[in-house]
């Protein structure tokens, strides 16, 4: 009995926010100002419809339920709350309502609020349907819809004010200039997704051709279908076409330049789909498929090349991505610089693991950092809103000196971003981050050491650019533009408390957690360790001496990972202080003082030139070929030649008969007659 | 014996009665107003629809053929069911038209006197009556299309139509009489039995009486090389009686040419679909491409008849290799009735109002008659095929049956090409006055639709959605009528 109920709760945490995305736009007919606290109350209900079923779904080894969809090709829809997918649940649903919250402050002004909240509602309803669905079809629904909500909300502000771009004016990269409206981006954010959802509705109609379902569980239970597809050489091909869905909605290398642009929504947007939930969407594509395809590779097919790319993939990424945040002046654009990389983080623990003997760990490390870094992330962007909102600019360059101004946001940032940069001990971002090298290190595999590098390089790099951020916007002199501000008599001052609250607590959560993260982690790893063994065999050695190991609270640690993370931390902590907090050297005479300095600045400000290549291979090239093939094909041959050749055979047959029919009587008869003639001609030879 | 309670006999009796009565009437009474008339004729034909679907339901049905001169079948019900409503529509399309014009009385009478023929042709089973059904039938029409005396195209709507139904009428009693002196009977069933086990000498006579057949029922279908009349017929009649020809006679005309060319054809056993294939591509090219530059939208529909025929017509051609071919072309039949019929009840409509056929004037009717261009709108859509309307599913069967029985004969594939294309082809047209319609015209001044033409409108709309959207009905009764004849023929 109760476990039917809890069945049907689950169904719930996904109903309820499309149920609300439905009557939203009746309420809002009425009462125009009250969407958005209707919403934040039913995005708190399914929070806690999630929470309320979060115990019974770990201690059960995942609630599943199942109803018939299609039946002519026996298709069933259902929910699957198992750890996974009921822990990453809950962070959506969470991270969701305090970002409802802060947008009831954020959009209060906004004429369009209830096209904003009915697209957040449905697009945590879609996240949800991701998160929840027990196969790959019903998530690809799910996947659509957070694909489409993300796009209608980059180009929320389809008036395309200049306030809403993003890029620099008249900053041009190889002939193209990087500046770009908000109904542009969201177009450039759907079309670069849709690439990678293109392969992934390839590869999942690759694997039902095999396995004859869509099904998590039924694609474990029964792996025949692995084995065949492995036989004629089509397995790899096919998850790495799943994965490429990830690459797209998660903002990977090569597919990763959309997430900059995506910056021209409304911020509370940026928070939550693209920082804490949606670009999230991979990283679990990964996790869901990731164990499954690791107990195939224990029953001896090899998927190793798999966990490669993955690996490969999230490294080059976070490397890419966290190099360009070291130089870009725009606050929201370098939190999606460092968005992408840190998802790279994720995409390397979650295939390393995959190439090493411990998967739980790897596992659990990168689920550990998409679990802290929703949480950080989520709050740096809700206050790099507020400061936006406050300074009335979206560059950091006009901030400066902001710390004597905006004091609570300016503590949230302060411990947020020392969880981004891994601060050592007190911070949930410095366990994940150690989780992650550590099970980098000891995964013993040929590419553990390259990746390794990558990794330290990264972090090190992640400390700077977050020490820069922080030191220009509240360091320092204040900016010409906050001195006009106030000579015009606009005073800088706190946003209001339904804004700071939410990002306010994810603040402390990030810390409050953070003292416990090592336990924190122990926990999640313990939690995983037996799902994995449960529901899919991949037993994990030191399951057993768990116990003991929770007496000592270190001793999970890996010595040589702690030490690198403290060294990364450190090294980029104290650089980013130098040039930007003391200000001892100047940054501008730095660059310029060496042309190799020069050089590396300006790769990484014009983003390593991919956005240009893709620009100019994917839209430029095509719509030049295209103009040609329209001026010397299509208007020549298919208009004058097909088209108006057509019409005029058919008028002139249609002049022909005309011509015959001449309203006398006599060739009437005349032509019956032979008609009748013709017939007997006809049945008679 | 064929009973006095019997559909057909009752049918006779009640329409004739009817029918005599009126002219009657308006002798003996003056000031009678055409409501009263228009009423009566309704009130007959609405018991008389309701009798036929009463007697369908609940008693006994015959054989498709007897040794009498008429039966009571499914195929005869069928067709009794489609001319009783095309007589219905036409009657009240016709309240409005009539009312300021004289003897019209004689107007409602000669459409009752000319459904009795239609009825009676669907139900004969012997050669002589099928031919004095036929004339009951053409007579009166004769006459309807003339009934604007004064209107010269009138005059010769009717010359033309006679001179050709004269001919006709030569031409299939010349085909029965060869047959007489073939078989020594004028029996339908009699007919097939002797044509079945026919000498190798006699058998060019009776391809020859085929031929006449083809010609002489052909000439009702607007089949071409038959057509010539038709377009100018149509155009000059009033469009109610236009209505009444395109809807009713010609499909009587099918009703016989199934009851005599296919079974008769079927039992002489050899390969006639070659004729019968050759006639439908042409006749739907040629009605569809001439209707393609007509500026006049009753010539333009009468020409889209044309083209109609000749997909029904595919049906009639694949008989004996498909079966779903011939319950295509029973099914089209009954849409394109509707369909059609609708058609020319909205023209009717917009002469009424606004006295011109031209497409270029109605410009912009979708807002002045918004029910009447409704109504015209759906019957164009629904005669195009665009799903999910009526004339969809029939066109979907009889293009099917084609490609079905293209596995036969590998050239009966070009019937379901021609008639896709054909079909793709009349789009241009409907498409060219929805257009005018709705997308065209300033003039926004709202015109009073006349009430007995929205009635019409509203249930056409209603009979081809809910047909389009249940098409299930239908189709298993033109099943239950294929498998009827195939059992009589057996």
């Amino acid at each position: 009995m109760e476990q039917n109920f809890n069945e049907l709760i689950a169904w719930l945490i996904w109903i309820l926010p499309f149920v609300a995305a439905i009557i939203i736009p009746a309420i809002g007919k009425r009462y125009n100002n009250l969407v958005g606290y209707v919403a934040s109350a039913i995005a708190l209900f399914s929070a806690i419809t999630a929470a309320s079923i979060l115990p019974n779904a770990i201690e059960s080894h995942g609630i599943h339920n199942q109803v018939l969809w299609i039946s002519t090709i026996d298709l069933k829809a259902g929910v699957l709350a198992d750890p996974l997918s009921i822990i990453m649940s809950n962070i959506v649903a969470w991270i969701s309502f305090l970002i409802t919250v802060y947008s009831i402050g954020y959009m209060k002004h906004d004429k369009d609020q209830v096209r904003f909240w009915f697209w957040m509602m449905f697009f945590i309803g879609s996240m949800q349907l991701i998160v929840l669905s027990d196969n790959l079809l019903q998530m690809f629904f799910g996947w659509e819809g957070v694909g489409l909500a993300s796009y209608a909300l980059i180009s929320f502000w389809y008036r395309d004010k200049k306030q809403h771009h993003v890029g620099t004016e008249n900053h041009s990269v190889l002939g193209l200039v990087e500046y770009y409206s908000p109904t542009h981006a969201g177009m450039k954010a759907f079309i670069m997704t849709k690439v990678g959802d293109i392969m992934m509705l390839a590869g999942m109609f690759l694997i039902f051709s095999f396995a004859g379902t869509f099904g998590f569980r039924e694609l474990i239970d029964d792996t025949t279908w692995a084995t065949n597809m492995a036989t004629d050489g089509l397995l790899i091909p096919a998850i790495v076409l799943l994965f490429g869905g990830a690459i797209g909605k998660s903002a990977q290398f090569p597919l990763n330049e959309w997430l900059l642009e995506a910056m021209t929504g409304p911020t509370a947007v940026s928070a939550l789909i693209h920082a804490a939930t949606m670009v999230k969407a991979g990283v679990f594509l990964v996790a869901r498929l990731g164990p499954i395809l690791f107990s195939l590779s224990m029953a001896g097919i090899l998927v190793d090349q798999f966990f490669e790319i993955v690996a490969l993939t999230g490294a080059i990424t976070a490397l890419l991505l966290a190099t360009q945040g070291m130089v870009n002046m725009e606050l929201k654009k370098v939190l999606a610089y460092s968005t992408g990389s840190q998802i790279g983080y994720m995409m390397m623990a979650l295939g390393m693991a995959g190439l090493s003997d411990q998967f739980v760990d790897g596992y659990t490390a990168g689920f550990f950092h998409l679990m802290s870094h929703a949480m950080f992330k989520a709050s740096l962007f809700m206050a790099a809103g507020s400061l936006i909102h406050v300074v009335g600019s979206r560059f950091m360059t006009d901030m400066g000196g902001l710390r004597k101004h905006v004091h609570k946001t300016y503590i949230f940032v302060w411990a947020s971003g020392l969880a981004l940069m891994g601060a050592p001990f007190i911070t949930t971002g410095f366990w994940s981050k150690d989780a992650i090298f550590a099970s980098i290190y000891e995964s013993g595999h040929v590419l553990a050491l390259p990746i390794f590098i990558i990794a330290v390089l990264t972090a090190i790099i992640t400390a700077f650019y977050t020490t820069r951020m922080i030191g220009i916007i509240f360091f320092g002199e204040r900016s010409q533009h906050i001195m006009k501000m106030e000579k015009s008599g606009d005073h800088i001052h706190e946003v209001d408390k339904l804004m700071w609250l939410p990002y306010g607590i994810l603040a402390i959560l990030t810390i409050g957690v953070g003292i416990f993260g090592l336990s924190a982690e122990n926990n999640i790893h313990s939690i995983f360790a037996e799902y994995l063994e449960h529901s899919f065999g991949i037993h994990s050695a030191h399951l057993n001496t768990e116990e003991h190991n929770d007496i000592n609270l270190f001793s999970g640690l890996n010595a040589l990972a702690v030490a690198f993370s403290l060294l990364a931390f450190v090294v980029g902590f104290v650089l980013g202080y130098i040039f930007y907090i003391g200000r001892y050297i100047d940054p501008t005479k730095f660059v310029n003082s060496n042309l190799l300095f020069y050089s590396l600045h300006k790769l990484m400000l014009n983003r390593w030139y991919l956005n240009t290549l893709i620009y100019w291979c994917f839209v430029i090239s095509p719509l030049l070929i295209a103009r040609r093939i329209w001026r010397y094909f299509e208007q020549t041959v298919v208009d004058l030649g097909m088209n108006n050749g057509f019409e005029y055979a058919i008028k002139w047959s249609s002049s022909i008969i005309h011509k015959t029919q001449t309203g006398v009587v006599q060739s009437y008869l005349y032509v019956f007659g032979a008609g009748l003639l013709f017939v007997i001609l006809i049945l008679l030879v | 014996m064929i009973e006095i309670t019997s559909t057909p006999i009752v049918l006779i009796i009640v329409l004739g009665i009817a029918g005599v009565i009126l002219p009657i009437i308006s002798i003996t009474r003056k000031n009678v107003s055409s409501k009263l008339y228009g009423a009566i004729s309704l009130a007959v034909l609405i018991s008389s629809i309701l009798f036929v679907i009463y007697q369908l339901t609940s008693s006994a049905i015959l054989s498709s053929f007897s040794e009498d001169v008429l039966t009571v079948d499914l195929l005869g019900d069928l067709f009794a069911i489609s001319m009783l409503l095309v007589a219905i529509m036409t009657t009240v399309g016709s309240f409005d038209f009539i009312r300021k014009k004289s003897y019209s009385s004689i107007y409602f009478s000669l459409i009752l006197l000319s459904t009795i023929g239609m009825v009676l042709v669907a139900y004969s089973t012997d050669l002589v009556m099928l031919f004095v059904a036929w004339e009951l039938m053409s007579i009166p029409t004769y006459i309807l299309a003339g009934f604007l005396k004064k209107n010269p195209s009138s005059n010769e709507a009717a010359l033309k139509y006679f001179l050709f139904g004269a001919l006709s009428s030569a031409i299939i009693i010349y085909g029965i009489s060869i047959t007489y002196g073939i078989t020594g009977s004028t029996n339908i069933s009699e007919v097939i039995r002797v044509f079945s086990t026919i000498d190798a000498e006699m058998l060019p006579l009776a391809l020859l009486a085929v031929s006449m057949f083809i010609a002489g029922f052909g000439f009702k279908m607007g089949l071409v090389p038959f057509h010539m009349w038709l377009p100018d017929t149509y155009e000059g009649s009033p469009p109610t009686i236009t209505a009444l020809l395109a809807a009713g006679t010609k499909k009587a005309g099918f009703a016989a040419a199934i009851r005599i060319i296919i079974i008769g054809t079927i039992a002489l056993n050899f390969d006639w679909t070659l004729a019968l294939g050759i006639i439908a591509i042409m006749t739907m090219t040629i009605g569809n491409i001439a209707a393609i530059m007509q500026k006049n939208l009753t010539r333009m529909l009468a020409y889209s008849s044309i083209g109609h025929a000749g997909y029904i017509l595919i049906g009639l051609a694949t008989y004996p290799l498909s079966n779903i071919g011939l319950q295509g072309s029973l099914f089209h039949i009954i849409n394109h009735a509707v369909m059609k019929c609708a058609a020319f009840i909205a023209v009717t409509g917009i002469i009424i109002t606004i006295k011109t056929t031209y497409i270029d004037k109605i410009k912009g009717l979708g807002v002045r008659m918004p029910i009447t261009a409704l109504g015209l709108t759906i019957s164009l859509l629904a005669l195009a095929g665009v799903p999910p309307l009526n004339g969809f599913w029939s066109k979907l069967m009889l293009f099917g049956a084609a490609l079905d029985a293209g596995s036969t004969y590998s050239w009966i594939y070009w019937l379901a090409i021609a008639g896709v294309l054909n079909s793709a082809l009349s789009l241009a047209y409907y498409g060219w006055v929805i257009r005018k319609m709705y997308f065209e015209g300033d003039r926004t001044i709202s015109i009073k639709e006349p009430k007995s033409i929205i009635s019409v409108m509203i249930f056409s709309i209603l009979f081809i959605v809910g047909v389009g959207v249940y098409p299930d009905l239908i189709i298993q009764f033109t099943e239950k009528i294929i498998f009827q004849l195939t059992m009589a023929l057996n």
